[in-house]
């Protein structure tokens, strides 16, 4: 086994599946699945409509530990349907963060002074369309649940999102993605709502090409993600990467994690209100206006920006 | 005409059939084109008990024949295999059920 996790550390977050990205994220030999294949918890509606089903119905959800924590974690397939969230699916994330809070509730009434770094933490890692269509009603009210349980954990069990699969995070999965209190990312990750397809469909292609990447990825694509504030850290694409940036956000004491939100606070909000205000008043018409408003000179140079260098060099916007 | 999932059942055995060596194992992701698998030790007498869900229909011999070869090869027994099929092509059948064996050992 200790070979299996070892090899894993190096390969890509982006090639790998939700159940690789789960057992490489959390310390070797750690994860225990709940409600995992075995349990055979599949989607009651797909076969009704001649559709394939999955056993964990896309999406690996348990628990591990990263140093003493115990890091509660769910981590979506984005091969099965879209990673499209359904009865079961949704079911699946929300019990997981219910499950770290009612950790956190009964470690912390058992033990008032319980140390930072033994108490419960989220990470989801999102790869996703949004609400599985077959299964609609339940799957969009899966995600009102789980705004509801990132509502409970607020004052408790930090929530990170990690975005770094092939599908994105898309559609009502990118307002939830967005509600936590970390947002990491890879440069292939991509973070939005309407997904580039849907826009093209709804608007035309003038409106939105979605068969250009290019545009695709400076629209929604994890270098924009960073310089527009939606995504707090930019990590290279590697299971390695990833653990590493989530070994430091999560040894942070809980109080940091208010420096990272977008939203949570009246403050936030008008925050976000300035932004919209600068948005109409810039009228961009690429998102290259916003990245060259933000300082950076050469907007054109940032897609090619190697990592390191698009770190090092990179103007975040501001808004006064 | 109406869509549906179809099921289909086997019973294989293999000429000097070992227990399969694990209790479980699970492997694949049911993305386009492909399939995932539980093989789970099971008493039935030395055979093996196949179950298909695959939205494909009129394929029923191809399975039979891709699912009695690696029967056969792997002399594997006491088992059952489940299958969740999203239209993968004999080719990746014969691969995912190898290496599902492989996960083990």
């Amino acid at each position: 086994m200790s070979g299996k996790w070892n090899m894993l550390q190096s390969q890509s977050f982006l090639e790998c599946n939700g159940r690789q990205r789960a057992f490489g994220l959390l310390d070797e030999g750690t994860l225990t699945e709940l409600a995992g294949p075995r349990d055979r918890l599949s989607s009651p509606h797909l076969p009704v409509l001649g559709e394939a089903i999955q056993f964990d119905d896309g999406i690996v959800t348990g628990v591990g530990l990263i140093g003493k924590k115990p890091v509660f974690i769910a981590s979506q397939e984005g091969r099965f349907v879209g990673g499209a969230v359904g009865e079961v699916s949704g079911a699946k994330i929300v019990n997981v963060v219910r499950l770290a809070r009612e950790a956190f509730d009964r470690m912390v009434s058992a033990r008032a002074d319980l140390p930072e770094e033994k108490r419960p933490a989220v990470v989801i890692s999102f790869d996703t369309g949004g609400v599985r269509l077959h299964e609609a009603n339940a799957g969009l009210l899966a995600h009102s649940e789980l705004m509801d349980q990132f509502q409970d954990c607020k004052g408790k069990v930090p929530i990170v999102s990690l975005i770094g699969g092939r599908v994105g995070c898309f559609g009502g999965m990118g307002f939830v993605a967005a509600a936590a209190d970390v947002v990491i990312m890879s440069q292939n990750g991509r973070l939005g709502l309407t997904g580039p397809e849907v826009i093209e469909e709804e608007m035309g292609k003038d409106e939105f090409d979605a068969s250009d990447r290019a545009l695709v990825y400076r629209t929604t694509g994890g270098k924009h993600r960073y310089i527009m504030g939606d995504c707090n850290l930019l990590v290279a694409d590697s299971i390695k990467a990833f653990r590493t940036a989530l070994i430091e956000v999560l040894a942070l004491p809980y109080g940091r994690m208010d420096g990272f939100r977008r939203i949570g606070s009246l403050e936030k909000v008008r925050y976000q209100l300035k932004l919209v205000d600068l948005c109409v008043k810039l009228a961009p018409k690429d998102s290259r206006d916003v990245w060259k408003y933000a300082g950076n000179e050469n907007p054109t140079a940032v897609t090619d920006m190697s990592l390191e260098t698009f770190l090092s060099t990179v103007r975040r916007l501001q808004v006064e | 005409m109406r869509k549906k999932l179809n099921r289909l059942d086997f019973e294989f055995k293999a000429d000097e059939a070992k227990d399969f060596p694990a209790d479980f194992v699970h492997y694949g992701v049911v993305g386009s084109g492909d399939m995932e698998i539980i093989i789970e030790k099971k008493p039935l007498d030395g055979a093996i008990r196949v179950t298909v869900l695959t939205p494909v229909s009129g394929f029923d011999e191809v399975w039979r024949r891709v699912l009695y070869r690696f029967v056969k090869e792997t002399h594997i027994g006491n088992a059952s295999i489940e299958i969740n099929d999203c239209n993968a092509t004999p080719v990746v059948g014969s691969l995912r059920l190898r290496q599902a064996l492989a996960e083990i050992s």
